[in-house]
């Protein structure tokens, strides 16, 4: 039964792709179906692609992390504010993303800690989680963008091997290890069961604080990998980088078939609702619709509502049947 | 409970919070000596009121056990829409002004509650894709110009004054009339949720919402209540912001949202529904407002202020939920 449900929101992406594509197929060959096209996309959606993972995650184990983007900028400021002061040595940017990684790791198991040990809702937390990281990048760099970063640490997010980007390999590495930590390890069956209820999963013997900051240190280090993309992309690091990605990343989990309540949900559909939704803003660009931006805002809350209610209708269609 | 100890009052969150306000007036006054003056009472009274009035409708929506992170996007609808429609029309009106930002927010408020609880998302998702939805659309559809030339009738509202006192120095500072609103907002709701049916509904509701199913409450209509009454708030505080800003700016309010939850919270809402108080709210919204508008009369440079009210927060949280993992361990009787 639980089977069937998740290969079920998995055709109903696949379906909503195809239509993308032959609708861009229909309006506009020309551009859609070229190669610059297609590398364009692929340089855009690793950075929020692997903050949707860490979204995931969270809402797995039955929380959220609306703290992810204000991680992501901290260390971003934290590796450009590193290689920058040493000089900009390869030495230095590699000091600078290991310390990015481990700032995500910190910010996340305070997360982990508030959440599992203090039992302060996961919403509440994260959201003031999201405050505090800003806050603090806000006090690093004083306001404006931190710049003059390293020449070859543009590299991550704008060079490509060939005619492939080398964010691709990134996001499909990170893919491949949270999708073994999922589905091959302990701990990925046991933050399934504390997100399905948690009670039950205590009185079986997981010790869920230890789960609960396991899954935030892992979102946080998502989180700070997707910040290293940005700062590598824009060649700056800013503390308000990106803060439309906190909507989008909860639309594409939601999409990908996760559910809010926690314990459902797999990699695969939250990677094919990241393609989905970058296909959509791509076919946006190329119509040319929305040169400001604020029908994308539009259409994403409007998406995430629909979906969600759609789910719920299913759900009790579902139940109704038995 | 009449009689309740003085130990259990004097460590109260409104008490506690209270201590805090009065040790960082003192610190901020003994920094700078013209922080402790009448002028400061006045300008911080301005500066908060607009919080107030959203702090308000949020609370009644945290204590029914829900959460409104929609209402910035809401605020600015309700602001910029009526204006803008005014000055394109050359409508003149204040009533017009307020009604329809009133309107406006009774609308998106049915939409938040029919989500939460007919469809029964989850609030905080729901919200966040209504707040995205208004702004988006609003942005997209009305203009992101800000407005500047308000319509006179309105403008002159922001010349109305409840006093104006003159500084030793000759600078003279004014209350607006429009602080009326959240004073009589405040004991409205204060008297509503202690002595009304629907106000204890709220409470129950926010504790165990089957409970209170159970005892007869009718959970959807109460919701329904709470979200439309929140909505209508937001809008008529939208307005207020609109006036003493005397521009309509599409953008400004949004991310406003921590600062009120902030506030709440600090003022010892539980953040899980049920528990909650007008005071509290009050005392919450003096402190965030103090740390926010007068941490820079300290010394505190002004790009530290996001991490010092999100220190403020988790500080509040964290006792809040200390406090509550202490009564849940207790000795039941």
């Amino acid at each position: 039964m639980k089977k069937k449900n998740i290969d079920g929101s998995i055709l109903t992406l696949w379906i909503m792709i195809a239509v993308v594509l032959i609708a861009m197929a229909i309006l506009k060959p020309g551009t859609f179906y070229k190669m610059t096209n297609l590398r364009s996309m692929i340089f855009q959606f690793p950075e929020y692609g692997i903050m949707a993972l860490g979204m995931m995650l969270a809402m797995i184990s039955g929380g959220i992390d609306l703290s992810l983007v204000g991680i992501a900028n901290l260390s971003g400021i934290v590796a450009a504010k590193i290689m920058i002061g040493m000089g900009g040595e390869p030495v230095s940017i590699a000091i600078g993303i290991m310390a990015a990684l481990a700032v995500g790791a910190v910010c996340g198991c305070f997360n982990g800690f508030m959440i599992g040990y203090l039992k302060v809702p996961a919403m509440l937390v994260t959201l003031c989680g999201l405050q505090l990281y800003t806050g603090i990048g806000l006090g690093i760099t004083t306001g404006p963008a931190l710049t003059g970063l390293p020449d070859s640490y543009k590299y991550f997010a704008n060079g490509s091997i060939g005619q492939i980007p080398v964010v691709l390999f990134i996001f499909i590495a990170v893919v491949a290890v949270i999708y073994f930590i999922m589905n091959f390890t302990v701990y990925g069956q046991q933050v399934r069961f504390m997100g399905s209820n948690d009670e039950a999963a205590r009185y079986s013997g997981i010790n869920n604080l230890k789960v609960t900051i396991m899954t935030y240190m892992i979102s946080g280090i998502l989180g700070s990998i997707s910040g290293v993309l940005i700062t590598s992309h824009f060649n700056s690091a800013k503390a308000d980088y990106g803060s439309s990605y906190t909507l989008l990343t909860l639309l594409i989990v939601v999409l990908g078939g996760i559910h809010p309540d926690g314990g459902r949900g797999n990699v695969g559909g939250v990677v094919l609702s990241i393609l989905l939704l970058q296909l959509v803003a791509q076919a946006f660009n190329i119509l040319q619709i929305d040169p400001t931006g604020n029908m994308k805002t539009f259409v994403y809350g409007a998406l995430l509502i629909i979906v969600l209610c759609a789910n719920v209708l299913k759900g009790k269609k579902k139940k109704a049947k038995k | 409970m009449k009689n309740k100890s003085i130990k259990d009052v004097l460590t109260s969150t409104e008490m506690i919070n209270v201590y805090i306000i009065v040790a960082l007036s003192m610190v901020i006054g003994s920094i700078n000596s013209n922080f402790l003056s009448v002028a400061t009472v006045i300008t911080l009274s301005r500066a908060i009121m607009v919080t107030m009035i959203f702090a308000l409708g949020e609370m009644l929506v945290i204590v029914s056990g829900g959460i409104d992170v929609s209402f910035p996007a809401v605020a600015c609808a309700a602001l910029f829409v009526p204006i803008k429609l005014m000055v394109d029309n050359g409508i003149n009106n204040v009533w017009f002004a307020f009604g329809l930002a009133i309107i406006i927010g009774l609308v998106f408020g049915a939409l938040n509650a029919t989500l939460t609880a007919v469809v029964k998302l989850p609030p905080l998702i729901a919200t966040l894709g209504v707040s995205s939805l208004i702004n988006g659309g609003m942005l997209a559809f009305f203009g992101s110009k800000e407005i500047s030339n308000l319509p006179k009738a309105v403008d002159a509202i922001s010349q109305k004054f409840l006093f104006t006192y003159t500084a030793p120095t000759g600078a003279t500072y004014s209350l607006t009339v429009l602080f009326l609103i959240p004073v009589i907002l405040c004991i409205g709701v204060a008297l509503m949720l202690k002595y009304t049916m629907l106000g204890r509904g709220i409470y129950a509701i926010g504790g165990d919402q089957n409970a209170a199913r159970i005892a007869g409450f009718n959970v959807v209509r109460i919701k329904y209540f709470v979200y439309m009454f929140a909505g209508a708030i937001t809008g008529l505080g939208a307005m207020c912001y609109c006036i003493l800003c005397r521009t309509a700016n599409p953008k400004n309010l949004m991310g406003s949202e921590m600062m009120v939850i902030a506030a709440i919270v600090v003022g010892g809402t539980r953040i899980s529904g049920g528990h909650g108080k007008v005071i509290g709210t009050v005392l919450g919204v003096v402190l965030v407002g103090l740390i926010q508008n007068n941490l820079i009369m300290a010394g505190v440079p002004a790009y530290w202020q996001k991490f010092v009210v999100g220190l403020v927060i988790v500080l509040g949280t964290s006792i809040t939920s200390l406090k509550a993992k202490k009564i849940a361990q207790s000795a039941k009787v």
